[in-house]
């Protein structure tokens, strides 16, 4: 059988699922906090091609001993292995409402990130990068979708109105001087951490981070009025899609090619 | 199937939704008193593929926990209604009247069609007598719907009036041509929580049906201006609030919006172009 066929089968299926990751991302342009993801690509494992062959031995008879010879290795297709989100820090936009928080990174030790933290109804917690808030009907400082943001000994924030103002530090003060610290958490390694969708990402075992104030060497800004633009950069994002489109189209024509060399295999050999 | 064109349409769908929302800001650029509303976007359900089913066999250095999670395009996640000061334009007529502090509004009573009545909530402070008899009128909105004072009862005046003062706190003085006058309290609503506001049109705000359901009570939502709480009040007369929409910032946003949809439709064609080229290997 011939080898490449499956190979350009899966060159298909990597570049089709990275099209799809793209235009998550082109989705995602405009979404507050929004990490863009990368494919990391990996070929299949290696295997060993060997050449079969026989030595004659001159004897009378001729006597022939089989033996393998290995040629080298060989990857017999490939896979999206990974989406890997990028933690950039994305642009800020001013939008001048009250409850719009921005995380600004000032400095981040070893590729860390910095997120706000946010609780689920059912208690679990969870972090995000988009400072879209809302107050609800009992005052609680929630995400757009209901999650109530959590301050930095982890309880919920209670306001008396949307007139607050949140200063530098995080610290926010209510039009009745009711007072409380956004909870910002910072993970060493966010890649680690798992999307959820809805902005939200949660650690791989469950636990919590730690908290982002005092960790050594770990400095970030809160800014009212402004929210992070997601970092996705459209126009590579675009170019990625058309070489991405064109790899899949590389990958038919070559299986057209294998396809061409089967046909000839079963219909025109033994043709007299 | 290829999830591209999923991942677009839905997303597109949600485009078109801010789109009819920044139209509808750039409807009412010059409708008095009228706040705009700005919609922001969430990401959708994310998905988890197990593209490796042995987790055993892959290399120890992946940047990522097991698997690929995989997204499926963006949604409208809040629209909110902000309520920022607009610029205020001098018409000189007595009964415009504009509010200077964020948050305050006139209450009106709406009519519904069963006859029933409900209240509603303007910024526009063009004011307007409507005759209800011969010698008595009541104050309007320019709709015809009757302001309420602080106590929620429309506002009648006997006789004929010369001249109208309202004064910074929202006294309104009426001076006859036979030398009395009559004065009243124009009935101001502060609005604590914006988000719970529905626009019932005609420039109005009112409140949701399901308030109950929502767990939270109008008490909640606003607060009445009334006794002592009326220093509060910052109204002037004589002069109109704008809108607060900024033409820029909404063409802007248009334009954004529009290179974004053509984005999407671009990947449509091009998912389209992938299956074109999948059915067309042999």
């Amino acid at each position: 059988m011939f080898k490449g066929f499956y190979t350009v089968a899966s060159g298909m299926l990597a570049q089709q699922r990275r099209t799809e990751m793209l235009t998550n991302n082109m989705s995602n342009a405009n979404t507050p906090g929004y990490k863009a993801d990368q494919a990391g690509m990996r070929a299949f494992p290696e295997m060993l091609l060997q050449r079969f062959d026989k030595q004659q031995i001159p004897t009378e008879k001729g006597l022939n001993l089989p033996f393998a010879k290995e040629i080298g290795t060989i990857n017999t297709g490939v896979y999206m292995q990974e989406a890997i989100p990028k933690f950039i820090q994305g642009d800020l936009r001013e939008t001048g409402r009250k409850t719009d928080v921005a995380l600004l990174d000032i400095n981040m030790p070893d590729n860390g990130s910095v997120f706000f933290t946010v609780r689920n109804t059912d208690g679990t917690v969870r972090y995000t990068r988009n400072g879209n808030f809302t107050i609800d009907a009992q005052g609680y400082l929630t995400t757009g979708s209901g999650h109530y943001v959590l301050n930095s000994a982890g309880q919920q924030i209670q306001l008396s109105s949307d007139r607050f103002t949140v200063n530098e530090g995080g610290v926010l003060t209510g039009e009745n001087g009711e007072s409380a610290t956004l909870g910002v958490a910072y993970a060493n390694n966010p890649l680690r951490m798992i999307k959820e969708g809805d902005g939200l990402f949660r650690t791989e075992d469950g636990g919590e981070l730690p908290t982002a104030v005092g960790t050594a060497g770990v400095q970030f800004s809160t800014q009212q009025g402004f929210l992070e633009q997601s970092n996705v950069d459209i126009s590579r994002t675009m170019t990625d899609m058309m070489s991405a489109y064109r790899a899949f189209e590389a990958n038919q024509k070559i299986l057209q090619a294998y396809d061409k060399s089967m046909e000839k295999a079963a219909n025109e050999i033994g043709r007299l | 199937m290829n999830r591209t064109m999923i991942t677009a349409t839905n997303t597109l769908s949600q485009l078109q939704k801010q789109m009819d929302m920044i139209s509808h800001n750039l409807a009412n650029i010059d409708t008095a008193g009228y706040k705009r509303r700005e919609a922001s976007f969430t990401d959708l359900l994310v998905q988890e593929y197990r593209n490796q089913p042995n987790n055993t066999l892959e290399p120890q250095n992946r940047m990522t926990p097991f698997n690929i999670r995989h997204g499926n395009g963006a949604r409208l996640g809040q629209v909110q209604l902000i309520l920022s000061q607009g610029s205020l334009k001098a018409t000189d007529r007595p009964l415009d009247t504009a509010f200077t502090a964020e948050g305050q509004f006139y209450r009106v009573m709406v009519q519904n069609e069963d006859g029933s009545s409900a209240m509603r909530l303007t910024r526009n402070g063009a004011l307007y007598l409507s005759p209800l008899s011969d010698n008595v009128s009541m104050l309007v909105n320019s709709d015809g719907h009757a302001i309420l004072d602080e106590s929620n009862q429309p506002i009648t005046i006997a006789g004929n009036v010369k001249n109208f003062n309202i004064n910074n706190t929202g006294l309104l003085t009426a001076e006859m041509y036979d030398g009395t006058s009559q004065e009243v309290n124009l009935g101001v609503i502060l609005i604590n929580k914006p988000q719970f506001l529905e626009q019932k049109g005609a420039n109005l705000l009112g409140l949701p049906e399901n308030l109950g359901e929502l767990g939270v009570t109008e008490e909640e939502v606003m607060t009445n201006l009334a006794g002592p709480l009326r220093n509060q009040i910052a109204i002037q007369q004589g002069v109109l609030e704008q809108s607060n929409v900024d033409m820029s910032k909404e063409m802007t946003d248009l334009i954004n919006v529009q290179r974004s949809y053509q984005f999407h439709s671009k990947s449509i064609t091009l998912a389209d172009q992938m299956l074109g080229l999948v059915n067309g290997i042999r």
